[in-house]
């Protein structure tokens, strides 16, 4: 069993390197053919089902600047399977270079508790949380989008700017009141 | 003319749809030409109806013409209601040597033996299937032409598909097919779905399937589709494994259409942690049922995309392996029963 490193590979000169993570792999591929359309840097990108990553490929995986855990709310599965995939992690990367993507939130099956529960892991690990709509091209397109901002950051190319700076901003914070009843 | 005659025409007419109305009525053959003239398919059904009506009475058609029409329209579209598969067992010497003309008349005088209003039509269709139609009447009323049996049977194959059959009607018929098939058992194969030829093709095995193999195998190169060289799966590997698994379990390329699956559990509970359900004697009842469009696919799916466990489950493999759709499951009891897998799926 590996962990997954943040810093033990050489960075590639104007290239980003980011990870997906889907234990039902629906999103995952139009997501990645929406970020590599990126023309200023080049960015990579590796698809999982779950951490550990294969040993196999440990020798050519290029160093993963961002790992972007993508949770079903529909599916308990989904969730469980991103919790079990943390452990396999080096601490280094929650400094900023770890993001928990929500899709379907919109969807009238999904528990509130799923949700809240979501909200607590992202916020106890200092993550940014991202909503995406999976079903139209413009929702995927945006979402991407929005991965890059923080991916560009995470690789380093943007002066001035530090993963850990932009996760100070980013990160998802949990209301104190949440696990109070509402009276609504 | 008849009232019956003319009730059995009306529901007819019904239920065919419109767009299937023309062709249907001309692969019939009994309008002439004029008549087939002053149809005009673009008036509602209701006026139709009327004017075949008055065709009817012009034509003097009789029952059995009704019918032809009928099992036109059904044999055409035979994916509709419920269809029972029955096994025939114990062949007698001569079983694979019945053929058409001698079959008919035996069914029929064998069915007409046991019940005494019956109107029995068979007909061969070109597919190898003989269909047979069956109008029950009881000893004192006569056939009724609105609630027929379909029973379709390959001759030399031991499998019949049968639509609405009463329980009460079910021995006459198992007998009558027993003594003209020449064998001596007929049992429920447990499989039953909305859609004929997909239960046809599931029993005779006429779909795609894969066998193991241990060695590398084509399936790769058949799904490697021209993808950007920036993304890379970190598991392909296992994907691909899974999705032989699958199609091993389940086959490849269009799988026949099941409705459903349903699993009778009579097992005893197991859960370590639930100390009193589990000391229990008697058995946890309870009913399973997988319902979908197309159940095959949406179980093989399951299975590559990892939602289900690989190599698949006999209870759930064991749908297209032994091609039934209805399992009681038991603990390791004797009989006809899969053995019990709880902890999976």
């Amino acid at each position: 069993m590996s962990l997954l490193k943040p810093f033990s590979k050489l960075p590639g000169l104007n290239t980003a390197n980011i990870l997906l993570v889907e234990s039902e792999e629906q999103l995952q591929q139009k997501l990645a053919e929406a970020l590599v359309e990126e023309t200023a840097v080049t960015v990579n990108v590796r698809l999982a089902k779950s951490l550990p990553l294969p040993m196999e490929n440990e020798e050519h995986r290029p160093r993963i600047d961002l790992v972007v855990f993508i949770i079903n709310l529909t599916s308990e599965l989904s969730f469980q399977s991103a919790e079990a995939s943390l452990k396999y992690l080096d601490p280094g990367y929650f400094l900023g270079k770890v993001c928990f993507t929500v899709t379907k939130a919109r969807n009238a099956s999904v528990p509130t508790e799923r949700l809240d529960a979501v909200r607590k892991l992202a916020a106890s690990l200092h993550c940014p949380l991202v909503f995406a709509e999976d079903q139209t091209p413009d929702g995927v397109t945006s979402a991407a989008e929005r991965l890059l901002t923080i991916l560009k950051v995470a690789a380093g190319l943007v002066p001035m700017a530090t993963a850990l700076y932009l996760s100070n901003l980013t990160r998802c914070t949990v209301p104190p009141d949440i696990d109070q009843p509402s009276f609504d | 003319m008849d009232e019956s005659i003319k009730r059995t025409m009306q529901r007819l007419v019904r239920r065919i749809p419109n767009q299937l109305l023309k062709p249907t009525l001309d692969k019939w053959g009994r309008l002439t030409a004029a008549q087939k003239q002053s149809l005009d398919f673009t008036q509602p059904k209701w006026a139709l109806t009327e004017r075949l009506l008055a065709l009817c009475e012009e034509n003097e058609w009789t029952a059995k013409h009704i019918i032809e029409l009928e099992m036109i329209y059904v044999i055409d579209n035979p994916n509709q209601g419920m269809w029972y598969a029955f096994q025939l067992m114990d062949p007698e010497d001569d079983a694979a040597s019945v053929e058409l003309a001698q079959f008919k008349e035996q069914f029929k005088s064998h069915l007409r033996e046991l019940v005494k209003h019956v109107s029995v039509k068979i007909k061969k269709h070109t597919d190898e299937a003989v269909w047979i139609r069956i109008a029950w009447g009881d000893g004192f009323t006569r056939p009724n032409h609105l609630k027929p049996t379909y029973v379709v049977h390959h001759l030399q194959t031991p499998y019949v598909f049968v639509s609405s059959l009463t329980s009460k009607q079910k021995p006459l018929l198992s007998q009558a097919l027993v003594l003209s098939t020449r064998y001596n058992v007929i049992k429920d194969a447990n499989l039953s779905g909305r859609k004929l030829t997909a239960i046809r093709d599931l029993l005779m095995r006429q779909y795609q399937q894969v066998f193991p193999t241990k060695f590398p195998s084509p399936l790769t190169e058949k799904n490697e589709t021209v993808s950007n060289p920036c993304i890379e799966k970190e598991q392909s590997g296992a994907a691909a494994n899974r999705l032989q698994m699958a199609c091993e379990a389940f086959g490849d390329g269009e799988l026949p259409q099941l409705q459903s699956a349903v699993y009778k559990l009579e097992t005893k509970f197991k859960d370590p942690t639930n100390k009193t359900m589990t000391e229990q004697e008697e058995p946890f009842k309870c009913v399973i049922k997988f319902a979908s469009t197309n159940l095959l696919e949406s179980l093989k799916q399951c299975a590559t995309s990892g939602i289900a466990s690989t190599p698949v489950t006999p209870l759930l493999s064991s749908i297209p392996l032994k091609g039934r759709n209805y399992f009681v499951i038991t603990d390791n009891g004797p009989g006809p029963t899969t053995q019990m897998h709880t902890s999976q799926k």
